[in-house]
């Protein structure tokens, strides 16, 4: 019996290309076009910068979206992950960085931040809800102090320059087009691996450990196990992104994974919205943006551009005031809001 | 007390020790083999004594949000705002009254209107939405920090100590003994120990508040029952403002505090929201006993941290934060959640 | 991959000693004491009616069971293993399941998912990041339980959209994922209308004979249909254990439950 209705599935269910939706095969187009038509700051400072701040975001939105615990430690990660390269690579400061190669170092920096993000984890999900974020702030800013006291290993307040990509098949990584698309390339498959693992066993026993811990034990599953799982794997996808940032930066100090970076993630997995992967994307694209353009915008009205800031937290206050589940949120109600307009008149259902 | 002593002996054991030791180490005079190793006595105490006023000003500061936090569960990350607004509003209204006693009934007033507000737009609608609120404060502290900084600019201020208050004090404590058999006491800054005084002085008040008046009982109660609070015949919306009210100008005058005896300037927010994160992680969430040992412990470890071990000693305090989530998620005076 | 336990290869290695085991389990919520020195035995495959008026300590008496409380004094064992102090997952994976009496489901997840999560709960692979393919033997197996508790035309439909009647379903199914032996069903029949209390008068007594369970019942009718013994707890002890006909005819009860408003 069941047989049978397996083999109608497969033949009502399209190849898998007929199943993306078309607005995807457009965005992918046009991502992939990019360098065609725009200039390198584009590319590298808005593009690049928004698909990396993206990938850190996405990390917080999967421990956030599907496990339910909002963690402010994600830039942190990050900055291990970066640190990692710097430390364990070559950069500026030689006294201090190892030289290994490259294929040693950018695993080993994932697997520390990662090994990093796993232990703190493991002290955070000892508490819920609101005592996770203000643990893993504490966290957060721990390490923040802890790298700029430190001249040994982390170089202190100046930490480290002159940190670049390898030039791998003959490709210099840091030129514009080419970082362009391994930053795409890189938050594409992490994207890709969150949506993925969203339908895996683990991720539905994450969402189910979301809604409904005390169940998931009657069914078996150890809670604490699979959130501490969770912080292993979103701490793969921030070290990823942090060496990403590194690169890009060329360099990497304290501040890069100080408070108001660990904000800044908040306020773009946020804004974006954390119900779906998307999001931290659409919110880093936002707010890379704003960035960008508003200190001319804000000198053009006669204000300084230096207060870009107010403006980032005014928009970010406005959004979770009114719309939780960020813009993307806004856009679904907003459609949902104009199909029941239309709904009557064709008569078709949603 | 002696609960506590029946159920874990061997920790009565060894933190009556520590305090005994920590007691001789303050008013008996060193022998020399231990100045030696720990250099002079003078630096000890007064690593201890600004440890502990450091602790009285976070707990002042810590005190508003545990209460906050503990009464209503309200989460209120723009606390380190609070803080900095008082102290900048402070500064305005001592130098342009030159009364810095006033400036304290001034701050608490201003900055507990601004908790009003907030209770009224902020919290009274997202009655517990935990998360929404945590986000909305974060948002509103981003934007408050920017408010400020465009100003009061990036320098940092320092409100005058008034003179009766300024100018050292002794202490009936023993710094050394001179090769000549005369004593030396400790002197101390005045207005540290008027801070100290104060700050002891309002905690009591307001454990006693809570513990010991009709009033308290019913906030407390109505922690756990709203409709039983709701039915006692308290209007339990004028209750949750006054109590916001109150943390709030409590956070303020912190910032006085702050002012007087370090300095005012962008990112002191963030450095007490996150103190004050701490206390209350440490000392257990919601408890006004708590808060004061968890700011004594802090401010002690930032202080000798800073003799002893300079370059970590901002690390120290997170050490100590991690060593308790491990052991005692709930924080060391705090009830099981 | 780990197949399924057949009910064929577990009756055969049924367990020989006793499914569960209480020794003067007390539980205290601060002065309250919700248990007092309640000793229970239940044999391998036995069907037990655990009967009482509110606060009577039923449900708490499930939450020890199940690893949700710990007991403030007393000892419990399961299949011969002392699970006292065993967090709740372990006690699962030892053939223990239990249904809540409020329902306790994935509302954003389909009927399918849940029960395919039940059945990953209580075999290897719980941390896998592979989907689960299309011969997956878990999904098979979520899919025939989904058709024993007579769900297959919903088993695409999320549970939030579900009827009340069908979230009970889905409950049972649940408790029915993997190799359970013992289930504690906590008023499975509570808001059922007549046909579907039927309906699972009929699943109960349906189950496999080495699966024993326990079940907190108000409508008597259900109770004592499915029962093979039954106990009676009053305040939060258990005074009287017989078979269904000895309980209904016994005069204190009478008094105390039976003619506290119910027949």
């Amino acid at each position: 019996m069941a047989v049978v209705v397996q083999a109608s599935s497969v033949e009502r269910r399209p190849a898998w290309y007929g199943r993306v939706p078309s607005a995807w095969w457009v965005i992918a187009v046009v991502a992939l076009l990019m360098p065609a038509v725009t200039n390198d700051f584009i590319l590298f400072q808005v593009f690049g910068w928004a698909l990396i701040l993206g990938m850190i975001a996405l990390s917080l939105q999967f421990l956030a979206g599907y496990g339910g615990m909002v963690s402010l430690l994600q830039m942190t990660v990050a900055g291990i992950g970066g640190y990692g390269v710097a430390i364990l690579g070559t950069s500026g400061v030689a006294a201090i960085s190892l030289h290994l190669p490259w294929w040693i170092y950018i695993p080993v920096a994932i697997a520390i931040a990662s090994l990093f993000g796993t232990l703190v984890g493991a002290l955070a999900v000892r508490t819920e809800g609101i005592y996770t974020i203000m643990i893993t702030l504490a966290i957060a800013s721990a390490f923040f102090y802890f790298a700029r006291q430190n001249y040994v290993i982390f170089n202190g307040y100046s930490g480290f320059n002159l940190v670049v990509p390898p030039h791998l098949f003959g490709v210099d990584w840091r030129q514009p087009m080419p970082f362009y698309y391994l930053a795409l390339a890189c938050a594409v498959l992490s994207y890709l691996a969150v949506r993925y693992v969203a339908r895996s066993p683990f991720g539905l026993a994450l969402q189910g450990v979301r809604d409904n811990p005390r169940r998931m034990a009657a069914l078996g599953f150890n809670v604490t196990a699979h959130r501490i799982f969770a912080y292993t794997f979103a701490s793969v996808i921030a070290a990823v992104g942090g060496i990403l940032l590194v690169w890009q930066n060329a360099q990497i100090s304290p501040g890069t994974a100080g408070i108001p970076a660990a904000i800044d993630i908040l306020v773009i997995a946020v804004v974006g919205g954390i119900a779906r992967p998307i999001g931290p994307f659409v919110g880093a694209l936002i707010y890379v943006l704003l960035r960008a353009f508003t200190p001319d915008v804000l000198t053009a009205f006669g204000m300084s551009g230096e207060r870009f800031k107010l403006l980032i937290g005014i928009g970010f206050l406005v959004i979770v005031y009114f719309s939780p589940d960020g813009v993307l949120g806004l856009w679904d109600r907003w459609r949902a809001s104009r199909n029941s307009r239309v709904d009557p008149l064709t008569g078709g259902e949603r | 007390m002696g609960e506590f002593m029946q159920r874990h002996p061997a920790w009565s054991v060894v933190l009556t020790f520590l305090a005994a030791v920590l007691l001789w180490a303050i008013f008996a005079p060193w022998p020399d083999g231990l100045e030696e190793v720990f250099g002079r006595k003078r630096i000890f105490l007064n690593a201890v004594f600004s440890g502990v006023t450091l602790g009285g000003l976070y707990f002042l500061v810590a005190s508003g949000f545990t209460l906050i936090f503990g009464l209503m569960r309200n989460v209120n990350l723009a606390h380190g705002s609070l803080y900095l607004i008082g102290g900048y509003l402070g500064f305005e209204f001592s130098e342009a009254t030159g009364l810095w006693l006033l400036s304290f009934v001034f701050v608490f007033i201003v900055v507990g209107l601004i908790g009003v507000v907030l209770q009224y737009v902020v919290f009274r609608r997202m009655e517990g939405e935990d998360l929404r609120q945590t986000l909305v404060t974060i948002g509103l502290s981003i934007v408050f920090a920017d408010i400020l900084l465009w100003i009061w600019g990036g320098q940092s201020y320092t409100i005058l100590t008034p003179d009766w208050l300024s100018g050292p004090t002794k202490l009936p404590v023993i710094s050394s003994i001179k090769s000549n058999g005369e004593v030396v006491y400790l002197s101390y800054p005045a207005v540290r120990i008027a801070i100290l005084a104060a700050a002891i002085v309002i905690g009591v008040l307001m454990w006693l508040a809570l513990n010991r008046t009709r009033i308290g009982m019913l906030i407390r109660a109505g922690v756990d029952d709203r409709e039983m609070l709701a039915a006692s015949g308290v209007r339990i919306q004028f209750v949750f403002v006054a109590v916001f009210a109150f943390g709030a100008g409590l956070a303020g005058i912190g910032g006085i505090v702050g002012g007087t005896f370090q300095s005012l300037s962008p990112g002191e927010d963030v450095r007490f929201l996150l103190a004050s994160l701490v206390v209350v992680i440490v000392g257990g969430m919601g408890s006004i006993p708590g808060a004061a040992l968890g700011a004594l412990v802090i401010g002690l470890a930032e202080q000798l941290g800073s003799v002893y071990a300079p370059t970590y000693s901002v690390v120290f305090t997170f050490l100590i934060m991690a060593v308790v989530l491990a052991f005692r998620p709930q924080g060391l005076l705090g009830g099981g959640r | 991959m780990n197949a399924p336990v057949s009910a064929a290869t577990l009756s055969s290695t049924a367990f020989a000693g006793n499914a569960l085991e209480l020794r003067g389990v007390t539980k205290t919520f601060g002065a309250l004491a919700a248990l007092t020195d309640v000793t229970l035995t239940v044999r391998p495959g036995e069907r037990r009616a655990v009967l009482g008026s509110n606060g009577a300590g039923k449900t708490t008496l499930f939450n020890c069971v199940t690893g949700d409380f710990l007991p403030t004094s007393g000892a419990i064992r399961l299949f011969g293993e002392d699970v006292t102090r065993f967090p709740a997952h372990e006690r699962i994976r030892r053939g223990l399941r239990r249904t809540y009496q409020i329902s306790l489901l994935f509302a954003g997840l389909t009927v399918t998912e849940n029960v395919y999560l039940a059945c990953r709960g209580v075999s290897r692979g719980r941390f896998s990041l592979l989907r689960p393919g299309r011969s997956d033997v878990l999904m098979a197996r979520a899919r025939e339980l989904i058709e024993a508790v007579h769900m297959a035309d919903a088993r695409d439909t999320k549970v939030s959209e579900l009827s009340y009647g069908q979230q009970r379903q889905l409950e049972i199914a649940l408790a029915l994922a993997g190799a359970p032996r013992l289930i504690l069903f906590d008023e499975p029949a509570a808001g059922l209308s007549p046909a579907e209390r039927a309906d699972l008068v009929a699943i109960l007594t349906g189950l496999p004979s080495h699966i024993g369970f326990i079940i907190i019942e108000h409508d008597m009718d259900v109770a004592l249909r499915v029962a093979e013994t039954v106990s009676m707890m009053h305040n939060g002890r258990i005074f009287k254990e017989g078979t269904p006909r000895e309980i209904e005819s016994d005069a204190e009860v009478q008094e105390l439950y039976l003619g506290g408003g119910h027949g």
